[in-house]
């Protein structure tokens, strides 16, 4: 097989989801509105919801971040892919997975753990891909050209590791018949903060930590903070579960140990920004921004910053009781998934993608636009629920009015929200075109083979 | 500067990755459950489920309410004021209520009322009524605490059958069983149940 297949094939299929799991945002977003929009069995609320963030989660983020780690691999480690054949059959299998679950989900069969509906035997099918996919990672660091191992290597194994646990406990050792209630609860925000953080948020940084240098064509920052970063968010990340319910039926030391976790998480954090940043600043002024992929790096890195900024501050017991349970958490969430996470990829395919086909991007002023629209819809986007959030949140402590009279006000808010979400569908719609063109269009062919 | 061993030694990379990271997660997950017996056993009597009950949590599952609804009255004086019953406040969900819950639904975003003692607060025809058609409940449940029962957000279940919603609601009638707390006129505990 022809070098990077397997990553190829990876990109385009996360594609697919993308814009899918956006458009179910889309819908949900709208029956927000008017819950009696699309109003038939397989469209209500919360099975919508549940396709969307999974279609995001892993046909899109995972998939994307498979695929990317394929291409980057190699080529920090001087070598070829272990296997491209196990790479898609690797893929085959995830899009099975993933497919599946989506239509078991809106046919109701789904488990009662957030981000992890996906029922039997997909979950099962899904670990045989990760365990396929561990192969390959591993196959290649051994089989490598090189002696030193560079920090995305270090956050690709880490990935790799983290991500077996996190997501066995989360979606099978939940699903044990003497695992109940508040025992189950708690593995349940093991796996969903986890699922963020020692799944998407190494493989997002692993990514960065390749595309910022290469774009910039500037090297690394610093390597000592690589150091404290990588082993620092390797041990606090996964303390934090249980501040998903500060307040809540659950023991109040476990609590305090979770909060207490999440104000650690800011120094790997500011460890990791602090080197992008840096990166950045080494750049001559008048190239550090140029075209879209710079750009995209750039932006993923503010909103990683202020999502990882968030968490500790919402993890205070006086600031959660405003900021719990209302759309300010929904707010938290689409900034780190969509906003740090997905910039990353989008930035990581626009740079991977070319290179593997051996044509250039069809336009770097589409992907400019798209850049301006994500960004400035996705900053209102998370505004308007951040905002919303607060006042709700506010309404309920001082026990002003009835639930529904509260949830009247919330009107603007939603409507807001469906505004600039449906703009950051516009702007999904541009990159898939402008992917499209690149790949079958008219794009021209890359001749300075800088590869 | 000396580069560290793990830098070419994948196989030190990943132990330390694994054991680094394995402190918290068995300090987390696994010990808590060991200090705390409450995580999986009751010191009090706890309902268990009947079929038709296990068959709504089921339903409940199966339609996602958890996405819109909580259960759990944090320890907030506000929780326990919203979602109490004619001026008695709701008490704070404690840890052992939940063992018999084979499926947990404390939930995360209350887009409609926490659901954690709606047990006994409707009459089951109030939930029938509710699940066909939220907004518009018909006459008889049009008082005037309903004003802005049309700014209701919550989805029509009407493509549930009868059986569906019966076992439905015979489960959301258990939730908040395990502590009485409801007082009648003459303040005994009412135990008014309807399945
Ligand atoms: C889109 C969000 C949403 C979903 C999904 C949803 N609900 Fe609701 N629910 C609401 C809202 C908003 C209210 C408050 C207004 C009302 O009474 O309709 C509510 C109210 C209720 C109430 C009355 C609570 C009270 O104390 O007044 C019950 C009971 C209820 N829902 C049960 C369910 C069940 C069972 C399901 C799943 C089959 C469900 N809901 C799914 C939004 C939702």
């Amino acid at each position: 097989m022809r070098p990077n297949t397997a990553s190829k094939l990876l990109i385009i299929c996360s594609l697919f989801y993308l814009i899918i799991g956006v458009s179910l945002g889309f819908v949900t977003a709208m029956k927000l509105l008017w819950p009696t929009v699309g109003e038939i069995e397989i469209l209500t609320f919360g099975r919508i919801r549940s396709v969307h963030t999974n279609l995001v989660m892993f046909g899109w983020l995972l998939q994307a971040g498979m695929g990317l780690i394929f291409f980057i691999l190699p080529k920090l480690l001087h070598n070829k892919l272990f296997s491209e054949k196990l790479g898609v059959a690797t893929c085959v299998l995830f899009n099975i997975a993933t497919l599946g679950s989506a239509l078991f989900i809106f046919a109701g069969k789904m488990k009662n753990i957030e981000y992890g509906e996906i029922p039997i035997p997909f979950d099962y099918l899904t670990v045989v891909c990760w365990i396929m996919f561990a192969i390959n990672v591993f196959g290649t660091v051994i089989n490598r050209n090189v002696k030193y191992l560079y920090v995305s290597v270090w956050y690709i194994i880490g990935t790799v590791i983290w991500t077996s646990f996190v997501y066995i406990t989360g979606n099978i050792i939940t699903q044990l018949p003497f695992i109940t209630g508040i025992n189950q609860a708690n593995l349940t925000w093991f796996y969903v903060h986890n699922a963020v953080g020692l799944i998407f948020t190494p493989m997002g940084v692993a990514i960065a930590y390749y595309i910022i240098p290469k774009s910039l064509n500037t090297p690394l920052h610093s390597h000592k903070l690589s150091l404290i970063g990588f082993w620092v968010i390797s041990f606090v990340y996964v303390w934090t579960g249980a501040h998903h319910m500060i307040h809540g039926p659950i023991s109040y030391w476990l609590q305090t140990v979770a909060i207490l976790f999440s104000w650690s998480l800011i120094i790997p954090v500011v460890a990791v920004i602090t080197n992008f940043l840096g990166t950045y600043l080494a750049t001559a002024k008048d190239k550090r921004y140029l075209g879209p992929i710079p750009k995209f790096m750039y932006m993923g890195t503010i909103f990683y910053l202020l999502t990882c900024l968030q968490g500790p501050f919402q993890a205070i017991r006086t600031v959660n009781i405003i900021t719990s349970k209302n759309d300010w958490v929904v707010g938290h969430a689409h900034m780190a998934l969509l906003g740090a996470f997905t910039f990353f990829a989008v930035g990581g395919i626009y740079h991977v993608l070319p290179r593997i086909i051996g044509r250039k991007l069809y336009s770097e002023k589409l992907g400019n636009i798209q850049f301006w629209i994500m960004t400035l819809a996705s900053i209102l986007f998370f505004g308007i629920l951040w905002v919303g959030g607060v006042v709700q949140g506010y309404f309920w402590h001082n026990l002003n009015g009835t639930f529904l009279e509260i949830l009247k006000m919330m009107k603007p808010y939603h409507t807001i929200r469906f505004v600039s979400g449906s703009l950051l569908v516009v702007g999904i719609i541009i990159f898939l075109y402008n992917i499209m063109e690149t790949l079958w269009g008219k794009a021209q062919e890359l001749k300075d083979v800088e590869v | 500067m000396k580069k560290p061993a793990f830098e070419k030694n994948l196989f030190l990379l990943g132990m330390g990755a694994f054991l680094v990271f394995s402190v918290g997660a068995i300090l987390t997950t696994i010990i808590p459950p060991l200090v705390d017996h409450t995580f999986y056993q009751s010191p009090y009597p706890v309902h268990t489920y009947t079929a038709s009950e296990l068959n709504g949590m089921k339903i409940y599952q199966a339609n996602g309410c958890v996405y819109c609804h909580t259960q759990q009255i944090r320890n907030l004086k506000e929780d326990q004021v919203r979602f109490g019953w004619r001026l008695v406040e709701a008490p704070v969900s404690q840890s052992w209520e939940y063992v018999n819950d084979r499926w947990h639904f404390l939930g995360t975003k209350r887009t409609g009322p926490d659901l954690a003692r709606v047990g006994g607060k409707y009459a089951s025809s109030w939930h029938w009524a509710h699940f066909k058609d939220p907004r518009n409940m018909g006459e008889k449940y049009q008082t005037q605490n309903n004003r802005f029962q049309e700014a209701s957000l919550m989805p029509n279940f009407y493509f549930l059958s009868d059986g569906q919603i019966k076992d439905l609601t015979a489960y959301l009638q258990t939730l908040g069983r395990n502590m009485n707390w409801r007082k009648g006129q003459s303040g005994e505990y009412l135990n008014d149940y309807e399945n």
